[in-house]
């Protein structure tokens, strides 16, 4: 095993049992300073180990790929590898994202500039496998070595230096999965490349060349929602008992009547959700109903195929499956002939619908889509609602969700809404644009086989849960004093459950997690009880 | 005559391999959307990072963009490197010391030729008249300290990747290479300034381009007019030409938020790249055509 410090780019293929290990962290704020304060790193079980491919860093993000046994099956893996390189950085099979690719392979500088950027280098304090070139870098000498005239005449003298092996390809694979595409490090790039790219690029040939990605993103993911409508499984009959519950609960939450209008032909708007909302937080989708009734929108939710679950894993791993799914939402929109699509608390389905998808067909197959953020700013500002913010007098912060963020451009609205209702509000820092991912992100929410969920609990997500507790620094020992978290993404929330969870943070310093719309809803004048669940006990 | 000719061809091979570069970039097909914030060209909102997407139905709105924004913006990335300075000092020091010398020396080049034109025209640099003194001073300081700064700027960052570590394991040999290149040019360059720090010989060269007349060179002029001829000629072929990639991974990637809209020129772009039937494909299972239903299916 080699120390993390140490790693170099060759080292990929070194035939060692595991490439290395994560043997420091970042440091946390109070109160989890202290020793014994957070669960300790676990090995990977000997099992998993013999059967997938833990030989990076001990864990396993890709569960279904069995490391091959036999020469051949290794010889073909390798054959595979270089048959889907060869699609990666051709024009004809990867049209879409050849421009940028070939920018990023090309030209860095290898500055370093974009490695402080990224919180999982700086979660794992500076370990070299982390560092966001480390796999730009080998995927660059490989392409060098095999597809390269100047790579093939001059050899390691020009980089072309990492030798195909399964081992190389298998750690490759799963190097993919310790990014969370958040782009940050593109950010802060002098010549303006993109390692998130290229990560994603390796996880597009596992899976488009390969048929190998997480099980999660793939068969329990884009597959099941093509086929039964949501990656929850939730088919069209589920769907609408689920809607008549929601109905009943906001009844009891609040005491109002309001019907969730479903396939209203001709409603202006589409409001999709996020399905995994509906089973985990259903509060959410109650929360806007109860919005959307009070301003007197004219919106539905659609029943149709896809139509109820704005989720698109696509845009994680795979561009066939990111098209389909996006077509399909198109075109339950266009069912209903509605005007817009307006996405709910989801982050990637927000950047998967309005940006991903915006040059995968023609304008005349699609309907515009909008961010649920702005439309809510200007109901509050409209005064349509009437709020009293004493109702929401504990200490707020937001996550900023990078597909909302710095990958759409939407950083004010979300603070206008959040001002108008907390009058505790505190920012993280960094935030906006600048903001860290949850750590949840790419797919590592929903990616819980094996050791993975403690990969993101103790490494992916620590920048997060350091920020959360920074902004809560002045509280965060009072337990009597509740605080939020407000994440309007359904991932992001995933993501923050689990931290809160993992490191007890609910159970011992009281700190909450949820969406917007909730806050908005629980600072409503007219209610009786709060909206928030957690401040039910208070009140008894 | 051999020196005169290899700076003709240096000197158009590097602008035109530059642009053929650009070109086969320029070529290729228009990708997915890849925005990243901020864009500085939006106007009002590059600032903080925000976007049309901001806006209440925004495809209805006219679309408000600053060309100015997005110049300023570009200005600050080219002339001062401000992602490095802001991202990470300890390296901008020096790799802005070896751009900076390239710029001066570019002004150097232009000046050298201005100076040729202005001996051409009768007026010569000793002659006392204000232009001449203007051109002769300006000339100096952008040769010496260009000179200067790109000995120093390729020296250091060779020293940097070569002796800390987190540098040296990415670094190839080509890239050692590449900045020894440079600091050989700007090295034999100050030799031959030191015996002739007014830089007379720059302008004897120019005057020779200008009227096709040999030029006449000793040793370590020669030596550096190869070297340079040829670096000219090497750093569009390599990765060192990332002024060109440098323009589209921003103008043409991150900053390319251009929404497919009706009648707009992605729309048209679209509706032109729809015929295009791939003869490859991937191999996945997902990606094979599904058989055709048939009605007991
Ligand atoms: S900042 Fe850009 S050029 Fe520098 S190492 Fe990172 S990707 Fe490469
Ligand atoms: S995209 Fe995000 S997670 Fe991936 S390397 Fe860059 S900063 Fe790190």
């Amino acid at each position: 095993m080699i120390n993390g410090k140490d790693l170099k780019p060759q080292d990929i293929s070194k035939p060692v049992k595991q490439l290395t290990k994560i043997d420091k962290l970042m440091d946390l704020p109070a109160p989890y300073d202290k020793p014994g304060m957070e669960p300790e790193l676990t090995e990977p079980k000997e099992e998993w180990a013999e059967k997938f491919c833990a030989s990076l860093d001990g864990y396993i993000g890709l569960d279904t790929f069995e490391t091959p046994k036999t020469k051949e099956e290794k010889e073909e893996l390798v054959k595979k590898f270089l048959s889907g390189l060869e699609k990666m950085l051709s024009d004809e099979t990867n049209r879409s994202i050849i421009q940028p690719l070939m920018l990023s392979l090309d030209y860095c500088a290898k500055c370093h500039t974009c490695s402080e950027a990224c919180h999982i280098y700086a979660a794992t304090d500076g370990n070299e496998l982390y560092r966001p070139i480390f796999r730009s870098d080998i995927l660059r000498r490989i392409v060098k070595k095999y597809f390269t005239k100047s790579g093939k005449l001059f050899g390691s003298l020009v980089g072309a230096d990492i030798d195909l092996t399964w081992e190389t390809v298998a750690r490759l694979g799963e190097l993919a999965y310790r990014c969370n595409l958040c782009r940050r490090c593109a950010q802060t790039c002098p010549l303006g490349l993109d390692n998130g790219v290229l990560a994603r690029e390796i996880r597009k040939i596992f899976s488009q060349e390969m048929g190998i990605a997480p099980k999660p993103l793939h068969e329990k993911g884009t597959m099941l929602q093509l086929k039964t409508g949501s990656s929850t499984g939730i088919t069209k009959p589920a769907f609408l008992d689920i809607i008549e519950f929601l109905e009943e609960d906001i009844e009891e939450k609040t005491g109002w009547n309001i019907k969730i209008p479903i396939d209203k032909k001709g409603a202006d708007i589409l409001l999709t959700h996020n399905a995994g909302e509906f089973m985990a937080w259903p509060e959410n989708p109650i929360a806007f109903a109860i919005l959307f009734e009070k301003a007197g929108i004219n919106y539905t939710l659609s029943s149709d195929l896809i139509g109820y679950d704005n989720v698109n894993y696509g845009i994680w791993y795979d561009d066939a499956q990111a098209k389909k799914v996006a077509m399909q939402q198109f075109e339950a929109a266009k069912r209903l002939g509605v005007n817009k699509i307006v996405i709910a608390e989801c982050g990637h389905a927000h950047k998967a619908a309005a940006v991903s998808a915006d040059r995968m067909t023609t304008s005349d197959n699609k309907i515009p889509v909008e961010s649920f953020l702005p439309m809510l700013a200007e109901i509050i500002k409209s005064g349509k609602l009437k709020l009293d913010p004493s109702k929401n007098n504990f200490p707020v912060t937001l996550h900023d969700p990078c597909n909302v963020v710095r990958q759409m451009g939407i950083v004010q609205p979300q603070r206008e809404i959040i001002k108008a209702v907390c009058p505790q509000f505190r920012e993280m820092t960094p935030h906006g644009v600048d903001n860290y991912c949850c750590g949840g992100g790419s797919g590592f929410a929903i990616m819980n086989s094996m050791n993975f969920g403690e990969f993101r609990n103790k490494v992916s997500t620590r920048m997060k849960f350091k920020q959360i507790l920074d902004a809560f620094q002045d509280t965060i020992e009072d337990s009597s004093i509740p605080k939020y978290v407000c994440a309007p993404c359904s991932n992001c929330k995933g993501a923050i459950r689990d931290i809160l969870e993992f490191y007890e943070v609910t159970a011992k310093f009281n700190v909450h997690y949820g969406g917007l719309v909730e806050l908005v809803v629980n600072a409503l004048a007219d209610l009786e009880k709060p909206f928030l669940e957690f401040l039910h006990d208070d009140e008894a | 005559m051999f020196l005169l000719i290899l700076s003709y061809v240096s000197l158009f091979a590097f602008i035109f391999l530059s642009i053929y570069k650009a070109v086969q970039y320029g070529k290729m097909p228009m990708h997915g959307r890849l925005d990243l914030y901020p864009i500085p060209k939006e106007k009002g909102k590059g600032h903080y990072g925000g976007s049309y997407y901001e806006e209440v139905e925004w495809w209805k709105k006219p679309r408000e963009t600053s060309l100015l924004e997005e110049i300023i913006d570009m200005l600050k990335e080219m002339l001062f490197i401000k992602k490095l300075f802001d991202n990470q000092r300890p390296l901008w020091w020096i790799s802005y010391s070896l751009h900076l010398g390239i710029y001066l020396l570019f002004a150097w080049t232009a000046l050298l030729f201005i100076g040729a034109i202005t001996e051409l025209a009768g007026l010569a640099m000793e002659s006392g008249h204000w232009w001449a003194v203007l051109v002769y001073y300006t000339t100096f300081l952008t040769g010496t300290i260009g000179g200067l700064l790109v000995a120093f700027g390729s020296g250091a960052l060779f020293l940097k990747r070569y002796l800390v570590p987190s540098f040296k394991k990415y670094t190839t040999v080509q890239e050692y290479f590449n900045l020894v290149f440079i600091f050989a040019v700007a090295a034999t360059g100050l030799m031959v300034w030191t015996s002739d720090p007014g830089f007379n010989y720059g302008r004897h060269i120019a005057k020779s381009m200008l009227t096709f007349r040999p030029i006449e060179a000793d040793a370590i002029l020669s030596i550096h007019i190869i070297l340079l001829g040829l670096l000219l000629i090497y750093i569009p072929l390599t990765k060192m030409s990332h002024y060109v990639g440098k323009y589209f991974s921003f103008h043409k990637v991150l900053w390319d938020n251009d929404p497919n809209l009706p009648g707009s020129e992605i729309d048209k772009k679209i509706k032109q790249a729809a015929g295009f039937k791939p003869k490859n494909n991937w191999s996945a299972p997902h990606y094979q055509p599904e058989p055709p239903k048939t009605q007991d299916m």
